[in-house]
């Protein structure tokens, strides 16, 4: 089952074990420039106010109803990272894993193909909580990635726009799968020497109305150059239990329109990465050097940025986009700590 | 009238007054812009409970859970009248369905993320 807690999707499968819990947030990020540098990786600047769009059924497209799940805001200006925390579980000291499958548009983030049920593992289609901690983007080559950036659907940009020639689905498409419970009892015995029970805490955390307002829906689009490896399975294929999976529409909304659906304001416009980098706060780089790393996805590679496209078409669709010099770096590699987000959060002790 | 709510209250506040001295019935009358005599006849149950408003600002200053003292005084907040007046059904009927159950079975409940058709 999914809940929704603290803007977290906690995904759970009590009935494969009790430690089979994943939670995933949206973190709020700077759009780094897109100028065809390549960045390190941006910080965490707080999660997405998440809602389920059952609660403003009234107010939102029935094409979300139909799909069920939740939604958010999200400013042209600003970018999104997706955080993966597998709980982790003392007596066995590892965090449960997990194989998820992320789309935006139903055009996988990892291969760029259209959303299919069940996992590949021949063309890699998943990513693999905890070993990869975070997905900022869209898997182009080996050690990079482009960033996920919000366009409003219909306007060509997005992934789904570029890959499909449509503008059918938007938002953002995850699915979690849990690694079978005799597979994780065999491959991470107990530990003897602790014999407690404290486990880290999961955070322990009207159509017609828009038809005057604005199209509420927003896809993501691939942005500037970004280094982040995404991570080659280190488990085998048979070691996913794909007869448990629990998956969850995300919607994106223009800010704009938030507080007409929700009442409630959307967050404060982020800054730039102009300004952050100018204030010396810092970026990050994250390397783990026992995993293989995934080629990319010629796909992917193809695509074209929000900047390339808005030049083919001679639109402007970042205002801001100068280039950064990013001197306050922060190395982190092997041994992030369970929760680790970015330096902007610890783990909490039940 | 609730005998129960002055009682609690007159209580809670002589266990702190106890460590401190700004638990007097005039200097609690004070905090809360009422009359040191009217505080005492609460405390005694001479008079009917007073108003929510007037609840919320006692369960603040005695450090006390305010739906608590409004059930102690028979009465239910604003905000969650609201919240069943809008659906009437369905909070009517989840709270029978839940009256029973034990402590420890109601300490969260736990609303799943719908999936629909994609």
């Amino acid at each position: 089952m999914i809940e929704l807690s603290d803007d977290s999707l906690v995904f759970s499968f009590p009935e494969v074990h009790a430690s089979a819990k994943l939670e995933i947030n949206l973190q709020r990020t700077l759009r780094i420039p897109d100028d065809d540098g390549l960045y390190p990786l941006p910080p965490g600047l707080g999660e997405f106010p998440l809602q389920h769009v059952d609660d403003f059924a009234e107010r939102v497209p029935k094409a979300w109803i139909e799909h069920g799940g939740v939604m958010f805001p999200m400013y042209q200006s600003e970018a999104m990272w997706i955080y993966f925390h597998a709980s982790y579980d003392d007596e066995r000291e590892v965090s449960y894993p997990f194989a998820v499958k992320i789309a935006t548009g139903k055009i996988n983030a990892v291969t760029g193909k259209e959303w299919a049920f069940g996992l590949s593992r021949r063309e890699q289609d998943y990513v693999v909580p905890p070993e990869q901690p975070w997905l900022d983007g869209y898997c182009v080559k080996k050690g990079e990635i482009r960033q996920f950036v919000a366009m409003p659907l219909g306007s060509g940009y997005s992934a789904e726009e570029q890959l499909t020639g449509k503008a059918e689905h938007g938002g953002l498409q995850i699915v979690a799968y849990p690694m079978k419970r005799e597979v994780y009892e065999r491959r991470f015995p107990k530990c003897e020497r602790r014999r407690g029970n404290v486990m880290y805490s999961m955070q322990e955390k009207s159509e017609d109305m828009f038809s005057q307002v604005c199209e509420p829906s927003m896809a993501l689009a691939p942005g500037g150059r970004m280094k982040q490896e995404i991570y080659d399975d280190p488990y085998e294929y048979t070691d996913w239990d794909l007869g448990h999976c629990s998956r969850c529409f995300v919607h994106i909304t223009n800010s704009m329109v938030w507080h007409s659906i929700t009442g409630k304001n959307p967050p404060t416009t982020p800054p730039t990465s102009e300004e952050y980098t100018r204030a010396g706060l810092p970026w990050f780089n994250w390397y783990d050097d026992h995993n293989q790393v995934l080629q990319g996805s010629d796909k992917l590679a193809g695509m074209k940025s929000v900047a390339e496209l808005g030049k083919e078409k001679g639109d402007v669709p970042l205002p801001e986009n100068e280039s950064v010099d990013p001197h306050n770096i922060v190395q982190l590699r092997n041994g992030l700590k369970p929760g680790q987000v970015r330096e902007w959060k610890q783990p909490l002790l039940m | 009238m609730s005998n129960e709510f002055g009682q609690y209250l007159r209580k809670r506040r002589e266990e702190l007054l106890k460590g401190s001295p700004d638990f007097t019935v005039r200097k609690v009358a004070g905090r809360l812009g009422i009359q040191p005599s009217y505080v005492s006849k609460v405390e005694r149950c001479e008079v009917p409970p007073p108003s929510e408003a007037t609840i919320l600002r006692w369960a603040e200053e005695l450090g006390e859970d305010p739906d608590v003292l409004l059930a102690l005084a028979g009465k239910v907040s604003a905000e969650l009248r609201d919240v069943i007046v809008k659906r009437p059904k369905v909070f009517a009927q989840l709270l029978r369905e839940l009256k029973d159950a034990p402590d420890h079975a109601l300490l969260r409940v736990v609303r799943e993320v719908r999936d629909g058709k994609w």
